[in-house]
């Protein structure tokens, strides 16, 4: 029985960094109105700016880890204002595939300037707390205070802050929003800031509790996309349940049924939801 | 060196015009964004490699192996494609857009962890090795040009049907299904049937191609199959612009000479060679991008019409 309830915290720990991992991806479906496959790659391009910074220039983790962040978010405004913005025109569907030459593109960068191999960062082995016979680091605890912190002031933001209502307006209509006096240019970049800074943020924490080799942004988008599917494309407070579920359901599997099927158990449960509700968890079904 | 080059192309290039062709009437014609393709080609070569592979022995972990003579193995392929497409197509079709996307997507992982974990199937990571290939000696042709050969009648044989089918009243019902799904069910057309067919033919050649692929390396394993396939299909079709047979075929050739070429460079050590690779793969990106942000062959063909 403690093995299983170790099993469902791990699967919490799992789901709050899938979280983490997705509200970005989810935030730019909901604004930008497509699949952004390279979300991915920038958590990669975080968790190695983060590396290079801690382990090769020796800087502390902290101005380490930030810096991983500006950057991703910086990056992750570029791309979509040169890349994504002048084929807004053709569709979401010519934006998905385009989406898939980016990350080939980013992730043969990665691969070009950091080469094979099993990386850590420099810091402090992780402490174990326990208590009633169950187990969790102290990394574990982060992950999880900071999916609560991020998930809850994005939507602190979006409910309350100018610029997060005018977010909101031109997700739901961007012709309207416009003609209302809304600039669509200034918050199309807020929303790539923060939608790239999550997946820094989600990088820096795939960095800290796992070893990093370049190929962990293709292992991420499958989950991430997992997620996404599951919550409804668009809907943020659905993709914290729909991210407790995967990782739960992932890492209580592999109580029963081999480790290796852990990728599987993402998808079968995306499969079986969308068999039933084919508009994901909390998705409308105009969408 | 040129000679092999060529060869390679023109033999790799067909076997995966195949796949871009099909993917070019579920996308273009039928509208369907399928981004799980790697899965019925997988499906194909698995079902060839099991059906002529000797009855298991030794450290052997697989399950079932016919050692059936290889056409037996090819149309099994055929059939694999062909039940997996219905039972992927079936649940998902009604689903619509990046939905369909994601849930092929998905189908085609769960596809290939099966693959991976269960040793029953195939021997999990190691693969099926050794698989049987047909003699090519009866023709007096050497082997390569031989494979080559066969890869190219496949894709001309995929092509001409295609394009035979989609000449058809029913190539127009297809049309009329992806453009305006109620105006052909009001003339008393079932736009589900027709999606359902629709998919269910593109996945056949595919599966075909798996044979045949697993002919030419001799060697199924999961880490041949992984979504890398299916983007790389999806790139190659952008590339030869999206709307018919021909520019597929095209792009594809293009493309898989393109890789070819940078693996005929010579490296001195591991690295240079990786670096060599991941240039190769931003290329590709770049490329892809470019072309989908200018649609170069959009507007020579507007320009022509004009």
């Amino acid at each position: 029985m403690t093995l299983f309830l170790q099993f469902l915290l791990t699967g919490i720990v799992t789901g709050c960094f899938l979280v983490l991992a997705t509200i970005g991806f989810s935030f730019t479906r909901r604004v930008e109105g497509f699949l952004n496959i390279a979300h991915a790659e920038l958590l990669g391009v975080s968790a190695f700016t983060t590396w290079g910074l801690n382990k090769l220039a020796g800087w502390h983790i902290l101005p380490s880890a930030a810096v991983g962040i500006i950057v991703t978010a910086f990056l992750g405004l570029a791309i979509g204002r040169i890349v994504y913005d002048p084929i807004r025109r053709f569709g979401p569907a010519v934006l998905l595939i385009t989406s898939v030459g980016v990350s080939y593109a980013i992730g043969g960068v990665i691969d070009a300037v950091i080469g094979t191999g099993i990386r850590t960062l420099d810091i402090p082995l992780a402490t174990s707390y326990r208590f009633w016979g169950l187990r969790i680091t102290d990394y574990q605890l982060l992950v999880v205070a900071l999916a609560i912190v991020a998930s809850g002031s994005l939507a602190l933001f979006l409910n309350k802050t100018k610029t997060g209502l005018a977010i909101r307006a031109i997700s739901v209509n961007p012709e309207l929003a416009a003609s209302r006096g809304i600039d669509v240019q200034k918050t199309s970049r807020a929303t790539w800031l923060i939608s790239s800074g999550l997946a820094g943020l989600a990088g820096v924490m795939l960095s800290v509790i796992a070893t990093l080799s370049t190929d962990i942004a293709f292992h991420q988008i499958l989950q991430i996309l997992a997620v996404a599917i599951l919550a409804g494309l668009g809907s943020l407070y659905a993709v914290i349940l729909s991210g407790l579920i995967v990782g739960i359901a992932m890492d209580v599997s592999v109580f029963w049924i081999p480790a290796g099927y852990r990728p599987l158990i993402a998808f079968a449960v995306v499969i079986l939801v969308l068999l039933v509700r084919p508009q994901g968890l909390a998705g409308s079904k105009s969408s | 060196m040129i000679q092999s080059l060529l060869l390679s192309t023109l033999m790799f290039g067909a076997l995966f015009s195949v796949l871009s062709i099909s993917l070019n009437l579920q996308y273009a014609r039928g509208g369907m964004i399928n981004f799980g393709t790697v899965a019925y080609f997988a499906a194909g070569a698995y079902a060839y490699a099991i059906f002529t592979q000797e009855p298991p022995s030794g450290l052997d972990q697989y399950a079932f192996g016919f050692d059936l003579p290889w056409w037996a193995g090819f149309l099994a392929a055929g059939v694999a494609a062909t039940l997996f497409a219905l039972i992927t197509g079936w649940p998902t079709l009604r689903l619509r857009g990046e939905y369909l996307a994601l849930t092929t997507f998905a189908f085609a992982e769960v596809l290939h962890s099966f693959l991976l974990n269960e040793r029953r199937i195939g021997n999990g990571s190691v693969g099926l090795a050794n698989v049987e290939r047909p003699d090519l000696s009866f023709f007096g042709l050497d082997e390569q040009i031989g494979y080559a050969v066969a890869a190219c009648v496949l894709m001309l044989v995929t092509a001409w049907l295609f394009n035979r089918l989609l000449a058809s009243p029913y190539g127009r019902l297809v049309d009329a299904t992806r453009d305006d799904e109620t105006a052909a069910e009001a003339v008393g057309k079932d736009t589900t049937r027709t999606r359902l067919q629709v998919f269910v033919i593109s996945a056949i050649p595919i599966g075909f191609a798996g044979a045949l692929y697993a002919m030419i390396t001799t060697l199924v394993s999961p880490a041949l199959f992984t979504a890398e396939i299916t983007f790389f299909v999806w790139i190659a079709l952008v590339l030869g612009g999206e709307r018919t047979i021909l520019g597929a075929i095209i792009g594809t050739m293009a493309l898989v000479f393109f890789q070819e070429l940078v693996r005929m460079i010579p490296f001195e050590s591991v690295r240079s060679a990786q670096i060599a690779a991941s240039v190769e793969e931003v290329l590709t990106g770049v490329l892809f991008i470019i072309v989908l942000r200018w649609q170069p062959w959009e507007k020579m063909k507007r320009r022509k019409g004009a």
